[in-house]
C-alpha cells in the first residue's frame, strides 16, 4: 500500500492541551494522510479523547497548530470545519426519523428536498439499511447496530473530509462489534474517505486501521503500521497493550545475556540468553524481555532449547483451538503459555523453554 | 393488637387489599375535590340571591352573566394570562438554559435565590412592588432626591400588572423549562453544531423541540395559575382591571349572590379545561406531524 506516501491531510504539530494544571494532550506531532484509516488507540485518561475533540474543534488547543489541507484550523468552530465526528453515544437526534437524521447535514446546506432524499436513499443503501422500511421509522425504535449504521450514514452525508470516530463500537456487544468493524473498514475502503477512530482496544485498532498511533499519558508512544506494532512495538507499554504477553522484568550485565528477576523475593536472577538488540544495554538499567505465549512450550527430556526452566502448572483455560496455561516460576512470577489443543500436558511440573530469537528486549 | 389489622389485611384477596389501600386518597379526592365541585355546578344551578339548595334548578344565573359585561373580565384573565406566559417564555427560556447547561454549579445558587423569594407570601411581596411604585416611593422617590425628576406613581396601569404577575409566576415557568433543557444531550447538541448547525439552527432544530416537554408544562401551570389570580390586579392594578377571579370573589362577599358566584365559577372552570385540553392535544399532534413530515 502506499498510503504512508499519500500526501497529509491534517498535520497535528506539537499540540497541547492544559486543563488547569492537569495536561491532557503533551506535546503531540503526527499527520493523518489521505485516504487511510487513522487509529488513535490509548487506556482510559490518556488523552484521546481530548485530542479527537480538538481535531473536530469542539475543543481548542492551547499551544500548537492544526492544519487542514495545509490551512491553520486552530481556531475554526466545528460547524465551520470540513470533518465530522461520530459521537460515542451517536447522538442521533430523537425527536427525528432515520431519513430526517440522515438529512440533516443536508437541510442545514440547505440542498433541496429531491436532492436530499436521494442522497438519503443511497447512502441508506450502501449501510445495508433498506430505505423503503427504515427512511421513514424513528431512530428510538433502531437497534444498536442499525443506531450505529444511521450515524454513520448522517455523517457521510455531511461529506466530511475527514471523519472521525470516538469509540462508536464500545456500547455493542463482541459479536456485532466485530461484524461491525469490518464494515466500516469496507465502507471507509469503498468511500475513499478519511478516517480518524479513537478507541481503547488495540485489538479493534489493529483489525480496521492503516495505521495506528499509541497513545499514554497525553503523549504518542509509537506510530506504525498494525503489522509493525505487532512485529516490533516500541517499548513495553506498547508491548502490554497489544493483549496477553509476557514481560520478564531483566537487568542486562554484559552482551548476549541477562539477569531475570523473577520476583521481590531474595531468590537469585535466572541468567537467560538474549538477542542482539538495538536496545542500549550498557546501563545496567532495567529492561523487559517480551516473549509471545506462543512462542514458549514445554520440553521434553533430552529435547533442546536456548532458555529453560522448571515450572509449576497452575491453569489451564479453553482457546478453542488453543489451551492457555498459567504457570508459575517463582512465588509471584506468572508466565501465560498458548499451546496447539493438540499438545495438551495434563502435567503439574514441567520445563519450559523458549528460543532466543522469539524473545525481545525492550525499555520498560 | 396493633398486628391484627394487618394480618387481617393480607387474608384479603389482593383486590379488596388495594381498594382498601386507596380508600384514604379516594376518600381525600371525594371530599376535597368531587364535593366542592358538584356544589359549586348545582349551586350555579340555584334561583339568584338564595342560600338554599334544595330548590328547582334553573339557568337564570347564566342567563344574567351572558346578559351582562362579564365577558369582559373573562377577556381581560385571558389576555393577562396569555401575556404573562409569552413574556415568562422570553424571560425565562435563557435563564433556564444557562441553568441547565452552562452555570453548572452557579445554577443551584440561581434556584435557591428564586426559591427563597416563595417563603415569602405572594402579598407582601406585592406590597413591596408598590412600595417601590407609588409616588414618591422607592422609584419616584429616588429620581427626585437625585435626579430631580418628578414623576408620579407607576401603579394601576395594566403593564405594572403584567410585571407583577411575571414576577410572581417566573419560578412556574422557570423550573419546568430547566428541567425540559436538562434533558436535551448535550452530546446530541454538539452533533448538530458538528454537522454545520449555527447556533440558532441548534436552538431551532435541537434544544426547542427536545426541550417542548418543558415548555408545555411550564406554559400551562402558569397559564392556569394567572388566569385565576386575582391579587395582583387588585394590589397593583386598583380598580383599572377587573379580572374574572375578583368578579367571582365579589358576587360571594359584597352581592351576597352565591349562585350567581357559582355559575361564574363553573363556567370559568369549563373555559379553562377547554383551553387547556385543546393546548395538550394540538401539541401531541404538533409532535406526531414532526415525526412523520419529510
Amino acid at each position: 500500500m502506499l498510503l504512508s506516501t499519500a500526501p497529509p491531510i491534517m498535520e497535528v504539530s506539537g499540540v497541547t492541551k492544559r486543563f488547569d494544571r492537569f495536561t491532557a494532550v503533551d506535546d503531540v506531532t503526527f499527520e493523518i494522510h489521505d485516504g487511510e484509516f487513522f487509529t488513535l488507540v490509548g487506556p482510559s485518561g490518556s488523552g484521546k479523547t481530548t485530542l479527537l475533540r480538538m481535531l473536530v474543534g469542539m475543543e481548542k488547543p492551547s499551544s500548537g497548530e492544526l492544519r487542514l489541507r495545509g490551512k491553520r484550523i486552530n481556531d475554526l468552530s466545528p460547524n465551520k470545519r470540513p470533518t465530522c465526528m461520530v459521537f460515542q453515544s451517536l447522538a442521533l437526534f430523537p425527536h427525528m426519523t432515520v431519513g430526517q437524521n440522515v438529512e440533516f447535514p443536508m437541510t442545514i446546506r440547505g440542498v433541496s428536498g429531491g436532492d436530499r432524499r436521494t442522497r438519503s436513499w443511497e447512502l441508506l443503501n450502501l449501510l445495508h439499511l433498506n430505505p423503503e422500511q427504515y427512511y421513514r421509522k424513528n431512530v428510538t425504535q433502531c437497534s444498536g447496530g442499525e443506531r450505529q449504521r444511521v450515524a454513520l450514514a448522517r455523517a457521510l452525508a455531511y461529506d466530511p473530509d475527514i471523519l472521525f470516530f470516538d469509540e462508536p463500537l464500545s456500547a455493542i456487544d463482541a459479536q456485532l462489534r466485530k461484524v461491525l468493524q469490518k464494515e466500516l473498514k469496507d465502507i471507509q475502503r469503498r468511500t475513499k474517505k478519511t478516517f480518524c477512530y479513537v478507541t481503547h482496544s488495540l485489538e479493534e485498532a489493529m483489525v480496521m486501521s492503516d495505521r495506528v498511533a499509541i497513545l499514554r499519558k497525553g503523549s504518542i508512544e509509537q506510530i506504525a503500521t498494525p503489522d509493525e506494532i505487532y512485529a516490533s512495538p516500541k517499548n513495553a507499554f506498547v508491548a502490554e497493550f497489544m493483549g496477553e504477553v509476557n514481560l520478564l522484568s531483566i537487568t542486562i550485565p554484559g552482551d548476549g545475556v541477562a539477569h531475570w528477576h523473577t520476583g521481590r523475593n531474595a531468590m537469585p536472577p535466572i541468567t537467560v540468553k538474549i538477542p542482539a538488540s538495538a536496545v542500549p544495554v550498557e546501563d545496567g538499567a532495567a529492561r523487559k524481555l517480551l516473549i509471545r505465549p506462543e512462542s514458549l512450550r514445554f520440553i521434553a527430556p533430552g529435547e533442546a532449547a536456548d532458555n529453560s526452566v522448571p515450572v509449576r502448572i497452575l491453569n489451564e483455560f479453553s482457546l478453542g483451538s488453543r489451551i492457555q496455561y498459567h504457570v508459575g516460576v517463582a512465588a509471584d512470577c506468572t508466565l501465560i503459555v498458548e499451546r496447539l489443543r493438540e499438545e495438551r500436558t495434563t502435567a503439574t511440573e514441567a520445563v519450559l523453554g523458549w528460543d532466543t530469537r522469539d524473545s525481545q528486549v525492550l525499555e520498560s | 393488637m396493633s398486628t391484627s389489622l394487618p394480618l387481617k389485611l393480607r387474608t384479603l384477596a389482593p383486590g379488596l387489599r388495594g381498594f382498601l389501600s386507596s380508600t384514604p386518597f379516594l376518600l381525600l379526592m371525594l371530599f376535597g375535590f368531587v364535593a366542592p365541585l358538584v356544589c359549586v355546578v348545582w349551586f350555579g344551578l340555584m334561583p339568584p340571591r338564595t342560600f338554599e339548595v334544595a330548590q328547582m334548578p334553573t339557568l337564570e344565573n347564566y342567563r344574567t352573566i351572558f346578559g351582562q359585561t362579564y365577558f369582559k373580565s373573562i377577556l381581560w384573565s385571558l389576555g393577562l394570562a396569555v401575556a404573562t406566559v409569552m413574556i415568562l417564555l422570553v424571560v425565562c427560556y435563557p435563564l433556564a438554559f444557562a441553568i441547565a447547561k452552562i452555570f453548572k454549579g452557579g445554577g443551584y445558587f440561581v434556584t435557591y435565590a428564586i426559591v427563597t423569594s416563595l417563603f415569602v407570601s405572594e402579598n407582601i411581596r406585592l406590597f413591596g412592588w408598590v412600595i417601590g411604585f407609588m409616588k414618591n416611593g422607592v422609584v419616584g422617590g429616588t429620581l427626585a432626591r437625585y435626579f430631580e425628576i418628578d414623576i408620579d406613581s407607576l401603579l394601576y396601569n395594566i403593564p405594572v400588572i403584567i410585571l407583577g404577575m411575571v414576577y410572581v409566576y417566573l419560578p412556574f415557568m422557570l423550573f419546568p423549562l430547566v428541567l425540559g433543557l436538562k434533558m436535551v444531550p448535550d452530546q446530541v447538541r454538539e452533533a448538530a453544531f458538528d454537522l454545520g448547525a449555527s447556533r440558532w439552527q441548534v436552538f431551532r432544530k435541537i434544544d426547542l423541540p427536545l426541550s417542548m416537554p418543558g415548555v408545555m408544562i411550564g406554559s400551562l401551570l402558569v397559564f392556569v395559575l394567572s388566569i385565576g389570580a386575582i391579587s395582583e390586579a387588585k394590589i397593583l392594578g386598583g380598580q383599572k382591571v377587573v379580572t374574572i377571579a375578583s368578579d367571582i370573589e365579589s358576587e360571594f362577599t359584597y352581592a351576597q349572590n352565591w349562585p350567581l358566584g357559582s355559575a361564574l365559577s363553573t363556567l370559568f372552570i369549563a373555559l379553562t379545561t377547554i383551553v387547556v385540553f385543546s393546548v395538550l392535544g394540538r401539541f401531541d399532534l404538533e409532535k406526531l406531524l414532526g415525526k412523520k413530515s419529510s
